[in-house]
């Protein structure tokens, strides 16, 4: 595994090179798709809804959900079809084929981590929320980067079988961004204040919320997130990490012939 | 893996068979509704292959199309895992399944470089130190900045062979590939090859092309329907081979119009080796012989034969005439060549026999096509091999 580290670099730099080649902006479209989502995001939920009943500076609070949230939507739907399209390779070569998927997760882990360390000193700024929790972010990122990579090599193998995983995926991935505590807070979701459960099930059954929830407690609340929090990011992370392994490593036998 | 000295390649009980419907994809419709639908139809590419190649040698794959060739190559180099048996190399493996493989057509050549040394597990630094010498060989040096999608086929070619010839490979894997390119970038290649099989290097080469397999191999594996159905010599695996397709070419043909047919009539041309068997490969230096079998349904006085021998562009290298005096009824001749003075390439033995007051032209009336394997020795047809000489020290010919 460690002599092809040389694949992985070159294949995360074709792909931060290949999407986007010949264009004008080139590598900077891969800012701007989220820079753009955002600015949309902001102004509907924050200027024309006002769902924002009583967040403090809500661009910011909408910006650091929906970071995490690019990251982790973007990866899955651009890791499901990467090893159909990158068929040539895999019926030629013998290589560790969950190079591909791991490349571009690695992509969009290096797109977040741009905005990351752009939303991080404004967010400080904007809420004086320096806090020893800072010190917490650089794992909280490392599990999140664990559970993406893990479903980003469980969506692609799935999709080189069933052909379907990419656009079931796309389709869900909408109403599951809308579950999701991004442009509220679980406890302000409609439906929690009356029957707690539901907050509940909002708050740990979508893998996702634990982390934007985590990182919004240590960039825009300052605060460390609870025990609970942390044993599930730990959880999430590891156990996707380990399932998404397993499985791959059962799916890839045939990959050559099928894909 | 288990104790195989570089450059062995191992074939045991090797199977595989493809399922032609699920060849290409499946739904998720397809998994709840039709789940476990009876097995549909299995077609094997490999059946029981044995196959043992020792470290240096050359193997040729030939067969038609799906026999399974290029089954057994992707089997070998670990791409398509067997069902039951065993397949392995020894050593580093590399793999060339088809010109150009894996490009990405928006990066350069230099890019495509590294990333197909990537591929084959080599690291930047063994990749920097090789990237000069890759690009040198393929003689692409103007154009290895500029992206892979203007190249032509050829500079596909040539890069990708390049880059697979400098990986030190202990074990090439090659498909389909030295039939293109021009006559001197083959033979450089060829030159590459035989450097690396004296260090030690195997190589099982996949063609269509005989004469690609002639030019390479000594030892030469007929594959039909994913069985092994020859394994020897080179020069009998090819007979076996076009046996095998039905044109076995050391069969002659009539090449005079019907309506001319006379008394006088040859009614076969036969080739054969030293050992009086039919063949339609021969090696230079070897003796070959032409049988003619005459039917002459009215006396002649004074018969004469002819023989001719042209080269693939009918230039002639060799006529020689005899007189047979009278002759009647059946006769067998024969014309004995102990030392066959051609280099590679394909050649017509044409045979004529007439009344020696017969109109000169259409003298010849039947044709039998052979090949002779080329050799790095030398090109052309003749066959002047010798020794080059610098300054009162004899050299080494060039290595086949």
């Amino acid at each position: 595994m460690r002599r092809y580290r040389f694949l992985f670099e070159q294949m995360v730099r074709r792909e931060l090179r290949q999407k986007y080649k010949g264009s004008a902006l080139g590598i900077l479209w891969y800012f701007v798709n989220p820079l753009v989502l955002m600015g949309a995001y902001a102004l509907v939920f924050s200027v024309l809804l006002k769902v924002a009943g009583g967040i403090e500076d809500y661009p910011l609070f909408l910006l650091v959900g929906l970071i995490v949230w690019v990251f982790f939507s973007q990866a899955l739907l651009s890791a499901a079809p990467s090893i159909v399209q990158h068929a040539a390779l895999v019926r030629k070569v013998r290589f560790p084929r969950e190079t591909i998927p791991a490349s571009i997760a690695t992509v969009q882990l290096v797109t977040f981590l741009v905005m990351l360390g752009v939303v991080t000193p404004v967010a400080l700024v904007v809420r004086s929320s320096l806090d020893p929790a800072l010190a917490l972010l650089p794992l909280i990122v490392v599990l999140l980067f664990a559970m993406v990579l893990g479903l980003s090599l469980v969506v692609s193998v799935l999709h080189v079988h069933y052909r379907d995983v990419e656009p079931v995926l796309g389709a869900a991935l909408l109403p599951w961004f809308f579950i999701t505590p991004i442009f509220l807070r679980v406890e302000d979701m409609p439906g929690v204040r009356e029957h707690p459960w539901v907050g509940d099930l909002l708050q740990w059954a979508n893998p996702v919320a634990p982390f934007i929830e985590a990182v919004r407690d240590v960039l825009f609340l300052g605060v460390a997130p609870s025990g609970a929090t942390l044993l599930y990011l730990l959880g999430a992370g590891g156990g996707a990490l380990l399932a998404g392994l397993f499985l791959f490593r059962r799916m890839e036998r045939d990959l050559a012939v099928i894909v | 893996m288990s104790g195989l000295r570089p450059g062995e390649i191992v074939l045991e009980q090797a199977s595989r068979s493809f399922d032609l419907m699920r060849e290409r994809r499946r739904t998720l419709k397809e998994l709840v509704v039709r789940r476990g639908a009876p097995g549909r139809a299995r077609v094997p590419a490999l059946d029981c292959v044995d196959l043992r190649v020792k470290p240096g040698e050359a193997v040729g794959l030939i067969g038609r199309n799906g026999a399974g060739k290029t089954s057994t190559l992707r089997c070998l180099a670990g791409i398509v895992p067997l069902d039951s048996g065993r397949a392995e190399c020894g050593g580093r493996v590399v793999s060339l399944l088809e010109l150009a493989a894996g490009f990405g057509a928006d990066f350069t050549g230099r890019e495509n470089i590294y990333l197909s040394g990537a591929l084959h597990g080599f690291g930047k630094e063994e990749m920097e130190e090789r990237i000069e010498r890759i690009v040198e060989f393929s003689e692409l040096s103007e154009f290895i900045d500029a992206p892979v999608r203007g190249y032509s086929s050829g500079m596909n070619l040539r890069l990708g062979f390049s880059i697979v010839a400098h990986l030190d490979a202990h074990v090439m894997l090659i498909d389909e590939i030295l039939a293109v390119g021009d006559e001197s970038f083959q033979r450089k290649c060829l030159a590459h090859i035989s450097e690396r099989m004296e260090a030690g290097a195997t190589l099982v080469l996949v063609s269509h092309d005989p004469a690609a397999i002639e030019r390479v191999c000594r030892r030469v594996v007929v594959l039909e329907r994913g069985r092994v159905a020859f394994d020897g010599d080179v020069a009998e695996g090819l007979l076996f081979y076009h046996r095998m397709l039905g044109t076995e070419t050391g069969a002659s043909e009539s090449v005079r119009p019907s309506s001319a047919r006379g008394d006088l009539e040859i009614t076969a041309l036969e080739l054969r080796d030293s050992e009086g068997r039919r063949r339609h490969s021969f090696r230079t230096g070897e003796r070959l012989t032409a049988a003619i079998f005459l039917d002459c349904r009215v006396p002649a006085e004074r018969a004469v034969a002819a023989l001719e021998v042209r080269d693939v562009r009918g230039e002639r290298c060799f006529r020689t005439d005899t007189s047979l005096g009278a002759v009647e009824g059946r006769v067998e001749l024969s014309f004995e060549v102990p030392r066959l003075a051609l280099l590679g390439g394909e050649y017509d033995v044409a045979v004529g026999v007439h009344e020696h007051d017969a109109p000169v032209g259409s003298l010849l009336d039947r044709v039998a096509r052979f090949s002779v394997p080329h050799t790095l020795e030398g090109e052309g047809t003749a066959d002047l091999r010798g020794t080059w000489t610098v300054a009162g020290r004899a050299q080494e010919p060039v290595p086949r």
